[in-house]
């Protein structure tokens, strides 16, 4: 990436931080997502002990739905105001790309930093092994928002855009989701974990942002 | 010599099509005024010109010229933004350094407040999109009705700086629906009604 | 093309019914397999060849690669369904349930779900030209999950599949026959698939 195209992604990501501070309302649907997912969980199953394994999935799934709450309008809300196409006549198109990607990840992580807690005390679940949780966790919202930023460029030019996020992200995120939740399993258990989990996330991370920097070049 | 060529461009939405085989070329130093009426194709026209739109067939060269500003009806700026921030953003998208003072200062409005644009009334709106036009100091300036929803003082410090940008080198296309507008233009291209065969 | 098709059809049918002898214990219903088998491979090659002409569609933005793009991936869902369905019957006749997440299963389920995505997509965008480009995009952004999972799946889900035609030992656990008509079933669909492929429209 040139300096020119970090140097507007870095403008666009700041942009993108205010915006978000005063227009709280993509926070505020993810946080309120998650919160109510965990609660009816919490809820229904009643203070039942629950499977590490099963743990893990819900885990996941209220993440991968908190965060279609949220991202699927990084572009939409844009391409709504009309500030979608200002932003594409003055900024590179792969520094508009990475400058949202950015700006998901973050808004990923500041809600997983709110989710976790609540998750685990609600569940009353303990963490045997803490790095492990915090890797998979990071190694699995960067996929989440490197997928979740191409995808949200797709949904733009849909009328019926109902679901559709969730639908399109799900297949394309599921080789991140079953090593994500094998290692969160064993990160709650303390059981031995399969390190080549961890190395398929980091490449598929890293596929998924490759490709989606060439794919974007194309939606132009 | 900066200037964008339009060759035997064609482009239809769906079932319309708006031009055939149009050929035209845009010189630097001059204020091009499309005109024409509903429908003729004047915003497309400026949108094929900018590289926004590309043709169906045809090709769209910019000789010279590197940047491309624009104030368009459709390309709105950040609500949630004040106006000094909009500014700021959009000089930074462009690596270069502003003043939001003095911009306010050119184009009537105080830009030092807290009030957010989308507070702003329209025509403040409309004064600066102008003014993040004047910001990133662009080769080619897009206007597409920069003067709606304007005060006639407004009108004239418009077309004063759209003058001036002229004589400064820039390539600018301004379409228009108010004869007023046309006075500072040195070419008018009017555009036939439904668009057409240019070949 | 299509009187071939037919006629090798007609042959595979009555081999399947007449010749081949009915797989141990399971009964004549277990022949479903030489249906299931061919189906679940084209909606393989449906796939592939979707996201072949996406790619050309990309690189050249001509509509009739969007077209067929969508024509592959159109007739990959129908297959993807038989061979999902067939699967189950097949299943439930030796292993006892419909479905188990075993790792085939599951990736003819993650077929099914992106093909429904991809379709969905196809139909909610009006315009043509950003239809095309949009789905050509998520084509092959959905192409790219599949080394994953073929590493992934295994390593998560225990299989009960049979193993593949050629097993690991490098050896033929079939009866000839029995593969040969097989062969002859999936060189039978792949030939549908490919003469539906150039149906006029």
């Amino acid at each position: 990436m040139k300096l020119s195209n970090f140097l507007q992604a870095a403008a666009i990501f700041h942009k993108d931080f205010l915006v978000g501070l005063r227009r709280r309302a993509a926070f505020a649907a993810m946080a309120m997502f998650s919160l109510t997912a965990i609660a009816s969980m919490s809820l229904s199953v009643g203070g039942i002990l629950i499977e590490p394994k099963l743990l893990a999935a819900l885990l996941w799934v209220v993440i991968f739905f908190a965060a279609g709450a949220g991202i699927s309008g990084t572009f939409e809300d844009e391409a709504a105001a009309g500030t979608l196409a200002t932003l594409k006549l003055y900024a590179a198109p792969q520094a508009v790309l990475f400058g949202k990607m950015a700006f998901t990840l973050a808004s990923l992580l500041a809600l997983t930093i709110f989710l976790l807690p609540v998750f685990l005390i609600l569940f009353d679940a303990a963490v045997a092994q803490i790095f492990l949780l915090l890797a998979t966790i990071l190694l699995g919202l960067t996929g989440i928002a490197a997928a979740g930023t191409l995808t949200a460029a797709l949904t733009v030019s849909a009328s019926t855009k109902g679901g559709l996020f969730p639908i399109l992200l799900f297949p394309v995120t599921l080789p991140i989701f079953l090593p994500a939740i094998s290692l969160t399993e064993a990160a709650l258990t303390g059981a031995e974990f399969a390190p080549e989990f961890l190395l398929a996330m980091i490449f598929y991370d890293a596929i998924l942002t490759v490709a989606s920097s060439i794919l974007y070049d194309f939606l132009d | 010599m900066n200037k964008i060529r339009l060759e035997s461009v064609s482009l239809s939405f769906g079932r319309r099509e708006l031009f055939k085989n149009l050929t035209l070329e845009f010189s630097a130093g001059k204020v091009v005024g499309v005109i024409g009426r509903n429908g003729s194709g004047k915003s497309t026209l400026l949108k094929l010109a900018a590289k926004i739109l590309k043709p169906d067939t045809g090709e769209v060269n910019i000789h010279g010229a590197q940047t491309v500003a624009a104030v368009t009806p459709e390309m709105k700026i950040y609500d949630a933004l004040t106006a000094a921030e909009n500014l700021n953003f959009f000089a930074k998208l462009r690596g270069k350094n502003i003043n939001p003072a003095e911009l306010g200062r050119r184009v009537g409005v105080d830009f030092e407040t807290e009030i957010r644009a989308g507070d702003f009334s329209t025509g403040m709106r409309q004064r600066l999109k102008f003014a993040i036009l004047l910001a990133v100091d662009a080769d080619v300036w897009i206007l597409d009705e920069p003067t709606s929803n304007l005060d006639e003082a407004g009108r004239e410090i418009f077309l004063r700086e759209i003058k001036s940008g002229a004589r400064g080198g820039k390539i600018i296309l301004l379409a228009t629906n108010d004869a007023a507008d046309l006075e500072v233009c040195d070419e008018v291209i009017e555009l036939p009604a439904g668009g057409g065969d240019f070949s | 093309m299509w009187k071939l098709i037919i006629f090798l059809t007609a042959t595979i049918i009555a081999a399947i019914i007449f010749f081949v002898p009915p797989v141990q214990g399971l009964g004549e219903l277990a022949k479903i397999i030489f249906f299931h088998v061919p189906a679940a491979w084209v909606s393989v090659v449906g796939f592939f060849v979707s996201a072949f002409y996406a790619a050309k569609f990309l690189r050249t933005g001509e509509m009739k690669f969007d077209e067929l793009s969508a024509r592959a991936a159109r007739l990959g869902f129908i297959f993807v369904i038989l061979a999902t369905v067939s699967g189950a019957i097949f299943s439930k006749l030796t292993w006892g349930a419909y479905w188990n997440w075993d790792p085939r299963q599951t990736t003819i389920f993650v077929l099914i779900l992106i093909y429904g995505a991809y379709l969905t997509l196809r139909a909610a965008v009006p315009n043509e030209k950003a239809r095309a480009k949009v789905s050509a995009v998520y084509s092959l952004l959905s192409v790219l999950t599949v080394p994953f999972l073929v590493f992934i799946l295994p390593r998560m889900y225990f299989s009960l599949h049979p193993e593949p035609v050629l097993n690991s030992a490098g050896r033929l656990e079939m009866d000839a026959e029995f593969l040969a008509v097989l062969l002859a079933a999936v060189l039978d669909a792949t030939l549908i698939f490919w003469r539906l492929m150039k149906e006029k429209t």
